[in-house]
């Protein structure tokens, strides 16, 4: 894993742009996770917010700018960047045939971990998973118990930098505040989280900063203090959205 | 647990991975144990031709024997001949589905007695035996498809991809998986073949040999599957290609191959070199005596100086009319031959090209079912007719008594003929 000092962001992009099929999708965009922070970027739909994910896990080549997750250039070292971050999909897609433990032993196999049925445990405790669902087939699994496995995946590995993709889309509020909960653990944990959302109130809830994605770069960045008027940030983004 | 052993429980667990690579296993034991019940039993006729044989040759030897007459010895003795299975047949019957393995003759016209044999049972003919090559051919390239068309598609369309990357699931995991269902799909079709080259006692050279070319072939299928699936289209379409490009290469081009190959080598059907020969042996009857065996004798000077044809009917000259029948059809029978052998040499270079083609001939050279197979046999049974000739003639023409005695000393059909 590699060592940053403490001054050094997680995830640095500079003058990040993207274009795809000759259209620019990201343009000069600026952000930065520090470990232990988390950050919530948001944006309409077709901002960017996914891009911005491909782009920092090495499945998509940037047309200009610079990328360093964890001091590592994720289109030249995607392998050891990988290593490095855990990814939660806005659908947690688990392998409906295996049982939660099977689901985490496969998929942290593909890394070369192999996790003890204690450490499982532990994570899936830490991730709040009934222990009676753990040996069960994940087919019946709701979204938030998939995304529970995915969140004991994540710590399991131990990585210092999580990429959330809209990860309370479709979560009823109790369980979006489980999740938001548990997004401050992984704080707690010294990780650097990203997360990119449409759910300004929950990314007010767990995030330290909010960035607004439109146009290509973030328009407005704020720190997500107890003084935040959520309501008058919902009206700028809005504005910011459609104009 | 290994990666591997987690992708084996993974796929194990997929809803139709058993029932198909079941199906397949099923498909191939059935068409194994045809095969090797067919092969059986062609072994067992030889085996039971040989008693039957004797046993008429002694009520033939009963009644030629009273007047010692050469020539009845030589009309009413058949003599078998056979063409035992290789060990590898079951797995490939080719030939010997439609073309005589046992042929009984007699120191007659040949070529008539060959030929007349070459009747195929079209329906049989038209598909071909459901054998193991026929399983492995084009069977199995569907079931690779089946498991092969959706290996990063399914992924993708079941939101899974992007997490598989970023866990690091990249070549690596799909070399894996598509060698693991190869891998399957592989023993499926190979374990019945291997238990029944046990059964039939195949040398394990040969057997290695055979599963090395069923590999490759499967080989080929699987790098089609993957090529068409990096082509990154949704699972449907990709099955949709694969599914055209094995109704393309296995059954459209082989079959349209085939077509061009029999109009640029024309052949004549064997039947019609028997009637051929059996009009040039029938005319014979209205032919002059002396004028048969003056031809005869052109060829066969040793027998000129033989006491002369003097009675309306002499073996002499019946034979002497049924050796030229021979002679008559010796050119249509060398263009029949090359036009059988130019059939195959194309069909090997269309082999070359399309590995559904390549796979038979190669499988069906290994058996020893292939035409070169037939055709080696039917020279075997020449070179035995011969010598029958070279036995029966100085009786017939010497006008020598041919007693009891002198059936044991008629040539044999042996294993090495």
């Amino acid at each position: 894993m590699p060592d940053l000092t403490a001054a050094e962001p997680a995830i640095d992009v500079r003058d990040l742009c993207v274009d795809r099929g000759g259209t620019p999708v990201l343009k000069n965009l600026r952000l930065s996770v520090k470990a232990g922070e988390v950050y919530a970027l948001l944006g309409g739909n077709g901002a960017g917010k996914s891009t911005t994910l491909a782009v920092l896990m090495g499945l998509l080549r940037p047309s200009g700018g610079s990328v360093q997750v964890m001091g590592l250039d994720p289109a030249t070292q995607a392998d050891a960047v990988r290593r490095s971050i855990a990814y939660l999909p806005e659908t947690v897609a688990l392998y409906e045939t295996l049982s939660a433990y099977e689901n985490i032993a496969y998929f942290l196999g593909l890394s070369g971990d192999r996790p003890s049925r204690a450490e499982m445990d532990a994570a899936l405790d830490a991730a709040g998973l009934q222990a009676g669902a753990r040996t069960r087939r994940t087919g019946g699994f709701s979204k938030g118990m998939r995304q529970k496995v995915a969140i004991a995946m994540a710590l399991l590995r131990e990585v210092p930098v999580l990429l959330l993709d809209e990860p309370t889309t479709g979560l009823d509020p109790a369980a979006a505040s489980d999740f938001n909960a548990l997004v401050g653990g992984l704080r707690e944990r010294g990780a650097a989280v990203l997360m990119v959302t449409h759910d300004l109130l929950g990314a007010a809830d767990c995030a330290d900063r909010i960035g607004f994605l439109a146009g290509g770069g973030i328009v407005e960045e704020v720190q997500a203090d107890d003084g935040l008027d959520v309501l008058a940030l919902h009206r700028r983004f809005g504005e910011a959205a459609a104009g | 647990m290994s990666r591997f052993a987690q992708e084996l429980r993974l796929f194990l667990r997929q809803r139709l991975a058993v029932p198909t690579l079941a199906l397949l296993a099923l498909l191939a034991a059935v068409s194994v144990a045809a095969g090797v019940t067919e092969i059986r039993r062609q072994a067992e006729t030889i085996v039971r031709i040989q008693p039957l044989q004797a046993a008429e040759e002694a009520a033939v030897s009963a009644w030629v024997s009273r007047d010692g007459d050469a020539g009845n010895a030589a009309y009413y003795t058949f003599h078998a001949t056979w063409d035992r299975p290789s060990a590898l047949a079951f797995a490939a019957l080719g030939q010997r589905d439609v073309a005589p393995y046992v042929l009984r003759v007699r120191a007659l016209a040949l070529e008539s007695q060959i030929h007349e044999g070459e009747s195929y049972n079209a329906e049989l003919a038209l598909p071909g035996r459901f054998d193991w090559a026929f399983v492995l051919t084009f069977l199995a390239p569907l079931i690779l498809i089946v498991l092969l068309h959706d290996l990063i598609s399914g992924e993708r369309e079941a939101g899974r991809l992007q997490a598989l990357q970023a866990a690091g699931g990249r070549a690596g995991l799909w070399t894996r998986r598509a060698g693991l269902r190869l891998g399957l799909v592989f023993v499926a079709v190979a374990a019945p073949f291997v238990a029944g080259a046990a059964v039939s006692g195949a040398a394990a050279a040969e057997v290695l040999a055979v599963l090395a070319v069923a590999s490759l072939y499967l080989l080929f299928w699987a790098l089609v599957c993957l090529g068409v699936g990096a082509l990154g289209r949704s699972s449907v379409a990709n099955g949709a290609v694969l599914a055209a490009t094995w109704v393309v290469l296995t059954l459209v081009l082989p079959a349209l191959a085939h077509i061009a190959i029999n109009s640029a080598n024309p052949v004549r059907q064997g039947v019609e070199l028997t009637l051929a020969q059996r009009e040039a042996v029938h005319a014979g009857w209205d032919k002059p005596k002396d004028a048969t065996l003056t031809a005869f004798f052109r060829v066969h000077p040793e027998w000129r100086d033989t006491p002369p044809v003097t009675s309306g009917f002499h073996w002499k000259w019946y034979y002497a009319f049924q050796h030229l029948g021979d002679l008559s059809v010796a050119d249509p029978v060398r263009a029949y031959r090359r036009g059988l052998e130019s059939r195959d040499a194309w069909t090997a270079r269309v082999g070359l090209v399309l590995p559904a083609v390549g796979l038979q001939t190669t499988l069906h050279r290994m058996a020893g079912t292939d035409l070169a197979a037939q055709l080696a046999y039917q020279d075997r049974i020449r070179a035995f007719h011969e010598r029958l000739r070279r036995f029966y003639y100085p009786y017939i023409f010497n006008e020598t008594p041919f007693r009891e005695g002198d059936f044991a000393k008629a040539p044999r059909w042996e294993e090495g003929d």
